[in-house]
């Protein structure tokens, strides 16, 4: 009943819309690119004079106005860049492309944002932040490696459960629940080195906006936050090279025009050479020793006339570990290819199809196919996906988007081959099919020049797809694991197994209090259909996503935000406070002793229960002058309740954090140096330590009397970091220009826990002592150096 | 993950290292440190296994005490304990020396434990009265005991540079749901000095999601025999193969779980679940666990001769 009334609504809206398009307009569009790239430039302001209302330019760099017929000043303008001024006769419809520059080279490194200069103030979105890649190239980073993710983790809302663990949290979800795209494709692990470093490669990233909030209907699949990456379309203008040399990483990046600037593409690879290095150290029986980690990302456009243009985009990265026999590596791929089409002027489509593989593999004498013993281990999941997007520009005052999305699930949880004597075992499970379709309709709506609304709603449909078979369990005792009852059921290929549909309203409000200051309020429902299974402190490599089923059901958010926003002084500083309530539901958790890996009835081992996160976060920004930053303080708590632990009461998440003050600066001291800082203080995560000890076969056992779990914490987290950029003098080879970048990690070189926790001594087993474990011990000093041509 | 890996690293000794290597500029570092944590009352904790091998049985009965309490465990005294088997025969239990140490057959050569026969624990202290239960399951025979030559790359700080890794052969038995504690026996004695080196089998392999029915024990199982260092020539090195019952088997898994859990990828500490119940279900639970095993064994003397030649 209520969707009927909500789809009542919606179709009156766009109704009277179209109504109010009837009179004699004309429609002005183009695309708005940089001078010295040609990269299409994102949330580019384009505002009409005379009509007193604009628009911003979508992804591609596309932007569309209908207007009535007349004489119209087009005012481009974004930050770090200069303004531009466009003259349009609409006495019929009229394509205006223009191409922006830096306002010079100086300001264009001190810029931190990309968005138009109110944007944060005037625009519909809240709980949304952008960081330049610019500035994260500039922040010190950890041994010199400028790393997105960690960059992340400086943003109010976001934490992470400790130094090296893989993933990001937001306002109090999992690593799970954050929608990791690669120009829209999903990353299912984005960690190199089990979590020290992220697979993307910042030479070939252009633009990274994290969506913790007010999600618009456009985005679904997971229930916390979007991380949307997009990769840089390859330099258009001219051949460009970009390279360096840092501690864990050496990079290179070629990007190229072709068919005479009408297309372009960039190619870029990074890999760690510790291995390389420590050859001549290693004596004969770790010759044949294996650890690196290298990635590989390319993209390539062409456009053709004013209306199409083709992208074709990739990912492939590899974490490869090993010794003697033994084998262990991760890895993910993903390729997009995408059709941008404009139809008359006012309709853009962006047609996506992408593929996206994470796999891992385990085991000993692998590629040995004659060896005696063998155990060869192999995860992984495929999703295919076609995305069809619409943005319909139908009013300066309406811009209406819809589409839709189809995802083929193709998992193998574990396919595991044991050779014993000779003897050949497959104790693989069953692969997992599934699919997940989707259908949006959003409609972003300017009722005055101080309030506007964005309202749509998603419906998400998920099928678990045969052949396959599902298991009833029984439970024997609460909170313990529940046995499945076999045979299980067994579905035919093209059989459904179990399907889940899911509405999903969002809906967000700005209200303008003045030219500075708004007032933006939001709601959103997510759902999830893929979960990753991870009972461990920071998420493994290993951890298996497992789709949903008649035992796994969606797991699913609502959450409400209200912020305030407020510019100062021309835009220099950006202030806003925001305050959020999140409730989750069918959050998982595991049973003690829980087998999550190559076990078929791992469904048997799982508990739900359901999940609450609320807190408030304070950002302030600096963009223009010499010293830019930002401080950043979130007071937020996340909370769990999942049947039988902690005796049937809430209890904080693993990475529950209450306190979160971060702080990042950038100083300018001229034209060849720049200096930079951060500084981190946060509450320690929480733990569980056992009351009592008991022995038993001459082991010291950990007992905890009241069954509770993470009534304690460990001490404060807290670190600063320092780095200088040196743009050498002479141009290196009389063309190219050469930098050195000297950046330390930890300066006071402070032992920052990631847990304590209890155990017995090494040498007097029945001792029972506490330990700190500490990722990080020291301080870390790298240098860098980096070279464009 | 931590379990699959750990059965692959501790038997990996060359991979220890390998892994620092890769890791030396971020390899996280240990601080013992004070910690306060409040204490809870006393618990019963019980420590009870009989074999099927002839001779005395013991049964261990403490008192559980604070974490950081490092003092020898309080014994109970005084108990009354019984062990009952399925055909309604009691076994009674003594204290006889006054240290928790219940033991049966002290004075004869009598064999207590059958395999396919159940036995019930019954203790009764003071006002209390505890019971347990595990069945006694069959064992498969072990047919060999083999070793190879390793060089480990670096100088280890247990045991020799150059060395033997030892190996057993022993095939499980057909039909699902076998599980087994496998225990290395050093001069005789079945030696694991550490939890974190407990090695157990469900059927042939690791768990029971993935069956591995009626096979040879799976590689890394069969090394686990060679756990921190590597044996000397000469060395006495043996295996003592036992049935264990699923619940067993998992009392372990948690154990050894619980011990080596630091780290990155630590997993939430949970009490580990007797089998021990209170006959009132209002008074205070019971700690540890009673178990019953059919043994089998083999062991031998490391000769350099016979060693096998390295696969690699």
């Amino acid at each position: 009943m209520k969707n009927k009334v909500l789809t009542q609504c919606i179709l009156l809206l766009i109704f009277g819309i179209s109504a109010a398009t009837a009179q004699n307009r004309h429609t002005v569009s183009g695309y708005v690119k940089d001078q010295a790239n040609g990269e299409g430039l994102i949330g580019v302001s384009v505002y009409v004079r005379e009509a007193e209302t604009g628009v911003v330019t979508n992804p591609y760099g596309f932007y569309s106005l209908t207007l009535p017929e007349g004489n119209y000043t087009l005012v481009f303008s974004y930050i770090g860049y200069q303004k531009v001024e466009k003259t349009a006769n609409l006495d019929t419809d009229r394509t205006v492309s223009i191409e922006m520059s830096d306002e010079s080279t100086d300001l264009q490194e001190v810029t931190v944002s990309t968005q138009k200069e109110d944007e944060n103030v005037r625009g519909i979105e809240m709980s949304v932040n952008k960081v330049e890649m610019k500035t994260i190239r500039k922040m010190p980073a950890l041994l010199g490696e400028v790393d997105l993710i960690r960059s992340i983790q400086l943003l109010p809302g976001v934490t992470s459960v400790g130094e090296g663990a893989s993933g990001f949290n937001v306002r109090g979800g999992d690593i799970s629940q954050n929608l990791v795209l690669l120009d829209e494709a999903p990353v299912y692990n984005s960690s190199h080195l089990f979590g020290f470093f992220s697979v993307f490669n910042p030479d070939a990233v252009k633009d990274v906006k994290l969506i913790k909030g007010g999600i618009p209907s456009l985005y679904g699949g997971r229930i916390s936050s979007i991380l949307d990456v997009r990769m840089k379309e390859g330099n258009s203008k001219k051949r460009e090279i970009n390279g360096g040399l840092g501690t864990i990483f050496s990079r290179l990046t070629y990007e190229q025009p072709f068919a005479k600037g009408k297309g372009s593409f960039i190619v870029a690879g990074r890999r760690s050479y510790i291995d390389v290095l420590a050859k001549p150290f290693l004596n004969s029986d770790l010759k044949d020793s294996k650890f690196y980690f290298y990635d590989l990302t390319a993209k390539v456009n062409y456009k053709i006339g004013e209306k199409d243009t083709f992208f074709a985009s990739g990912y492939f990265g590899k974490d490869v570990f090993g010794g003697g026999d033994f084998g262990f590596g991760w890895g993910n791929a993903t390729a997009t290819a995408r059709w941008n089409h404009v139809f008359s002027n006012k309709l853009f489509m962006n047609l996506t199809g992408y593929y996206s593989n994470y796999d891992y593999t385990l085991g000993q004498n692998q590629n040995k196919p004659d060896a005696k013993d063998k155990f060869d281990w192999k995860s992984k999941i495929i999703s295919t996906s076609i995305k069809p997007d619409f943005t319909f520009y139908i009013t300066p005052n309406n811009q209406l988007t819809f589409g839709g999305q189809y995802i083929y699930y193709d998992t193998r949880p574990g396919k595991a081959i044991a050779v014993s004597e000779g003897e050949n075992t497959d104790i693989s499970l069953e692969p997992r099919y599934a699919d997940e379709s989707a259908l949006y309709i959003g409609n972003e709506q300017k009722f005055s020049d101080r309030i506007s609304l964005q309202y749509g709603i998603r419906y998400s449909y998920f099928r678990n797809l045969g052949p396959g078979t599902e298991y009833d369990y029984i439970e024997i005792e609460k909170g313990q694991r529940k046995f499945p009852v076999l045979p299980g059921k067994q579905y035919k290929k093209g059989d459904v197994i179990q399907s889940y549909g899911n509405w999903e309203p969002r809906a967000s409000l700005n209200i303008g209090l003045s030219s500075t200051a708004s007032i933006k309020a939001s709601y959103n429902r997510t759902a999830q259909y893929l979960h990753l299974l991870s009972n461990t402190a920071a998420s493994s490599p290993l951890d298996v996503w497992t789709l949903s089923s008649g035992n796994i059901a969606p797991e699913k958010a609502d959450q409400v935000a209200l912020g305030w926003f407020q510019n100062f002084k021309d835009n220099t500083y950006e202030a806003s406070v925001e305050v959020y309530y999140k409730k989750l539901y069918n959050q998982i958790d595991y049973v003690p002793g829980s087998d999550l890996l190559l076990n078929e009835y791992v469904a048997g081992d799982l508990l739900f229960g359901k999940g609450r996160a609320y807190g408030a976060e304070f950002y302030l920004k600096k963009n223009k002058g010499k010293l830019t930053g930002w401080i950043s303080y979130t007071l937020a708590r996340t909370e769990r309740l999942i049947e039988t632990v902690n005796n049937d009461d809430w209890f904080p998440a693993r990475f529950d954090k209450p306190h979160n003050f971060t702080s990042v600066a950038i100083y300018e001291m001229g034209k060849r140096l720049s200096l930079s800082a951060n500084f981190t203080i946060t509450s320690g995560t929480p733990a569980t330590f056992p009351t009592n000890r008991y022995e038993w076969g001459g082991w010291p056992i950990g007992n905890n009397i009241n069954s509770v779990r993470n009534n304690n914490r460990i001490p404060a987290y807290h670190r600063l970091d320092l780095a200088a950029t040196l743009k050498s003098k002479r141009k290196l080879f009389n063309v190219g220009q050469g930098e050195w970048v000297f950046s330390v990690y930890n300066v006071y070189n402070r032992r920052n826990p990631f847990s304590v926790y209890t155990r017995a001594n090494e040498d007097t087993p029945l001792k029972t002592e506490a330990v700190r474990y500490s990722v990080i011990g020291s301080l870390i000093p790298a240098i860098t150096y980096n070279f464009k041509f | 993950m931590k379990n699959i890996l750990n059965t692959f690293i501790i038997n990996k000794v060359a991979f220890v290292p390998l892994l620092f290597a890769s890791f030396f500029l971020l390899a996280g570092c240990e601080d013992v440190i004070d910690l306060e944590t409040e204490t809870g009352p006393e618990q019963l904790v019980v420590d009870g296994w009989i074999t099927n091998e002839a001779g005395p049985q013991t049964i261990k009965l403490n008192w559980s005490a604070s974490y950081f309490n490092n003092g020898p465990a309080k014994p109970v005294l005084g108990a009354e304990v019984t062990v009952t088997d399925d055909k309604g025969k009691v076994y009674e239990f003594k204290d006889l020396a006054g240290n928790g140490q219940y033991i049966w057959g002290k004075t004869n050569a009598d064999t207590l434990g059958h395999i396919g026969r159940t036995y019930s624990l019954k203790i009764k202290n003071q006002a209390d009265i505890y019971t347990a239960k595990s069945e006694l399951k069959r064992v498969p025979t072990v047919d060999s005991i083999v070793y190879r030559k390793e060089k480990l790359p670096f100088k280890p700080d247990k045991g020799p540079q150059e060395g033997y890794v030892a190996q057993f052969y022993a095939r499980d038995f057909v039909g699902e749901g076998d599980t087994y504690w496998i225990k290395p026996l050093i001069n005789g004695k079945p030696a694991i000095d550490k939890a974190v080196n407990i090695s157990i089998a469900y059927d042939a392999a690791f768990g029971s999601g993935a069956p591995s029915d009626g096979l040879i024990f799976i590689l890394p199982i069969r090394e686990s025999l060679t756990t921190d260092s590597l044996y000397s020539a000469g060395a006495s090195v043996g295996v003592e193969l036992h049935s264990i019952t699923n619940e067993t088997f998992e009392f372990l898994k948690q154990i050894r779980e619980q011990a080596g859990n630091g780290g990155l990828f630590a997993v939430p500490i949970t009490n580990i679940k007797s089998n021990v119940v209170n006959a009132d279900p209002k008074g205070i639970k019971a700690l540890g666990l009673f178990g019953a095993s059919a043994v089998s064994r083999k062991q031998t003397i490391i000769d350099p001769e016979k060693a096998r030649p390295d696969e690699d």
